[in-house]
């Protein structure tokens, strides 16, 4: 029997290692009607080819071979480098079929999982689907392509009314577009609803997520619980169990957690990460140069490679008195993110450490000054961890003057963040300066409650054009100060309330917001503006 | 030093054989599609003798996934992907799936189902249960098949019928207790398909619902009835 030509005129890319495998698909692809079909068994190569043509249909193998790239690591790089169109569809081959949930948890996602081997008319009925749930949601991938959340909620619940047959997958994107936004209660709901129809696991985890984000720890603990219990594979749930466990003080059953979600997806850079973090603020140093050296390994093939889990690797080392080992790992580094000032300012400072623990004076020396030099040129751009890294280094270093100034910088960003304000006043006890330290704090906090009163002044007594503009500079001047960013974004809602809005501060609120969000996703504060914004702009 | 002893886990080295096979067989299918089409193009009106050949690949390749089912079930490597379902897309590609079988034996399928009827349930697993069901169904029944889907006291119900002989009382009785597991599969008096069935529909739940089957000979066709309950 003819099968549907669905292929017809499409560009199609097949990846997979076994050349008979390629061969073999390569006739079923040609079977829907497709003649234009390039394979390849090899990823690097994958990614140069998607790089040079605009493909429609790709279909990865999974498992490329060891120490290769793999197919999660090849659609994470052609998202990540925007070389993919937004209409093309990105099909996983995987020998299993559990992958689905073990994949879960990653940023990227292919459009559907197809368990090897396949026919042809299982592959046909497949893309047939597919291909209808892309046009279905076309308009809407178009507006999150371009990150505008906004529109495509609204083009979801023009589409939800109509009670569609894939009413489910658009309830599923309204409610993870809510939390994107900030508006919790509004996912919370949504998972809900279809909750108590069926306890489906993705409903679960999104309501789990919501309640977490709505700072409802307890409820979240048990969400995610249920849903490991039912399914011991689903890895994100792991995930948020930790992020709960973590939030609720448990650190170590934080740490468990994602050491077994790791036992399932030992290949997931992110989760490599962050486990090595908790491990390290847990003093299992063990586990975190094991976690650390992993992620610096996987980044060698992945997007998601970064200088951290370098300086990391590197202050477990120190911790573990073995200063040479960390040189290595920090000339690394320095060789891979030659162009980033912020990486290369931290490794050099630890570099400085490790010739202090070595007793190398003049390496010490000349460490100093080229920190000092890199610091010089880069001011206002490192955001508040980092920040503290950076400050502690040259406390150690000896070069209280350049610590303290940041430190000033940090803690005018954080004057209400206790949980930043914490761990500063840590990085001056530390640095035997805990008197210093409570006094610049105090000081500061003072300042900065003064600027924000002024402003708040001003709103009171009607001037809010005024206001407005007082806040807009405060705020730009502490971009990470939650609420001088809630409260600028505050006047401008009440101006737009009073005078009518514009796109341009409609615009303006919404880069506050996302500032907040980036902050601290569970202020408070955050979700009553967006409830304000959300009625403002829906008008 | 301890000796240490040679732990043969019989059931991974099955189901890695099992693996294995499955993958020389559906490469095996895919070529004989290729021979089936050529020969079509050339017209050598023999090519049909090989759907036949066919036929019996395909039975083989559905047990081998069946078993590596069960197995990966029994281990816990498997959870459910159960997803919202159109019961209308269901039958017309399970129909599509056989028509080279169904044509070949000369057997009329006609389906029933409302046009909104939709379902939760993992449909990978639900399909794989009804096309080895369909597919047994073309060895007895005569002309015709019917599928039936219908929402029947919170549970979907969706039946195959035939107008065949019917299925031996041994296991319409071993199937009429639905509340427990009560194929018998060591004393052999049954296949391995409703084995599979049976499984794969108590691990669909809903709340305090689970799935089950029924064997029954007393459809509108006048063969033997296979009904799936999904809560």
């Amino acid at each position: 029997m003819p099968l549907k030509l669905i292929l017809e005129g499409k560009r199609c890319l097949l990846v997979d290692d076994f050349s008979e495998f390629r061969y073999s698909v390569k006739k079923m692809l040609q079977s829907l009607g497709a003649s234009d079909v390039d394979d390849t068994g090899d990823g690097d190569e994958a990614i140069d080819k998607i790089a040079l043509k605009s493909y429609d249909l790709i279909l990865c193998d999974y498992n490329l071979g060891e120490n290769k790239r793999d197919g999660q690591q090849i659609l994470e790089e052609a998202k990540h480098k925007e070389i993919l169109k937004y209409s093309a569809i990105f099909i996983m081959i995987t020998a299993e079929n559990t992958m689905r949930m073990v994949m879960g948890a990653m940023e990227y996602k292919p459009d559907d999982y197809l368990t090897k081997p396949f026919t042809k008319e299982a592959l046909l009925a497949r893309l047939e689907k597919i291909m209808e749930k892309k046009n279905d949601f076309a308009t809407i991938d178009k507006a999150l392509a371009r990150k505008d959340y906004h529109s495509a909620l609204k083009m979801c619940n023009d589409k939800i009314q109509s009670k569609p047959k894939n009413l489910y997958e658009l309830l599923k994107l309204k409610a993870e577009l809510s939390i994107t936004v900030g508006d919790y209660p509004e996912a919370e709901s949504i998972y809900n609803q279809i909750v108590n129809i069926r306890r489906l696991p993705w409903a679960l985890l999104g309501l789990g997520k919501a309640l977490f984000l709505s700072t409802k720890h307890m409820e979240a603990k048990e969400i995610f619980l249920e849903i490991i219990d039912e399914n011991r594979s689903f890895v994100e749930a792991y995930d948020w169990l930790a992020k709960v466990l973590e939030a609720l003080g448990d650190s170590k059953e934080a740490q468990r957690m994602l050491m077994r979600a790791l036992e399932l997806s030992p290949k997931a850079i992110l989760r490599q990460k962050a486990l090595a973090d908790l491990a390290y603020k847990n003093n299992d140093l063990a586990t975190a140069e094991n976690s650390y050296k992993q992620a610096v390994d996987l980044g060698k093939n992945s997007c998601f490679k970064s200088a951290k889990d370098y300086t990391g690797l590197a202050q477990v080392m120190l911790d573990k008195k073995t200063p040479e080992k960390a040189l290595k790992v920090l000339q690394d580094s320095k060789t891979i993110f030659t162009n980033d000032r912020e990486s290369t300012l931290q490794a050099t400072l630890m570099q400085g450490l490790a010739h202090k623990e070595l007793g190398n004076e003049a390496d010490l020396k000349s460490s100093i000054e080229e920190a000092n030099s890199l610091f010089s040129g880069m001011k206002g751009t490192v955001n508040s961890v980092a920040s503290l890294d950076i400050a502690g280094s040259f406390f150690k270093l000896g070069e209280a003057d350049k610590a303290n100034q940041i430190m000033q910088d940090v803690i005018r960003n954080n004057h209400d963040n206790e949980k930043v304000l914490k761990k500063a006043q840590e990085v001056f006890t530390s640095a035997d300066m805990q008197t210093e330290g409570e006094r610049m704090i105090a000081a500061t906090k003072r300042e900065i409650i003064k600027v924000n009163n002024d402003g708040v002044m001003l709103v009171k007594n009607g001037k809010l054009a005024e206001a407005i503009d007082f806040f807009s500079k405060a705020a730009s001047g502490l971009p990470e100060n939650k609420i001088i960013n809630a409260n600028a974004a505050q006047a401008m809602l009440m101006y737009m309330q009073k005078f009518g809005k514009t796109d341009k501060h409609v615009n303006q609120v919404q880069r506050y917001l996302d500032q907040i969000r980036k902050v601290d996703p569970t202020y408070k504060k955050y979700q009553e503006l967006v409830a304000v914004y959300k009625k403002l702009t829906e008008a | 030093m301890d000796i240490e002893q040679r732990n043969i886990d019989f059931a991974t080295i099955i189901a890695s054989a099992v693996h294995d096979m499955k993958n020389s067989l559906s490469m095996l299918l895919n070529y004989l599609d290729d021979v089936v089409d050529y020969f079509k193009e050339i017209d050598v009106p023999e090519a049909v003798q090989l759907t036949h050949l066919h036929y019996e690949a395909k039975r083989v390749n559905n047990n081998l996934i069946q078993l590596l089912s069960l197995y990966r079930l029994d281990k816990s490597m498997y959870s459910l992907n159960i997803t919202y379902n159109s019961i209308n897309e269901l039958f017309n590609d399970l129909v599509i799936q056989n028509k080279t079988m169904l044509d070949y034996k000369n057997i009329s399928v006609e389906t029933e189902c409302e046009d909104d009827l939709f379902w939760f349930f993992d449909l990978d697993m639900i399909s794989g249960v009804l096309n080895s069901t369909m597919n047994n169904s073309f060895r007895y029944t005569k002309s015709k098949l019917r599928l039936v889907a219908e929402v029947e006291d919170g549970y979907l119900k969706i039946s195959i019928e035939d107008d065949g002989g019917g299925y031996p009382k041994n296991l319409i009785d071993a199937t009429s207790n639905h509340r427990e597991k009560s194929i018998d599969f060591t004393s052999g008096s049954t296949g391995l398909g409703l084995f599979f069935a049976e499984i794969v529909a108590d691990y669909h739940t809903n709340k305090d619902k689970r799935g089950y089957i029924n064997l029954c000979n007393t459809c509108s066709l006048g063969g033997g009835c296979f009904s799936l309950y999904l809560p």
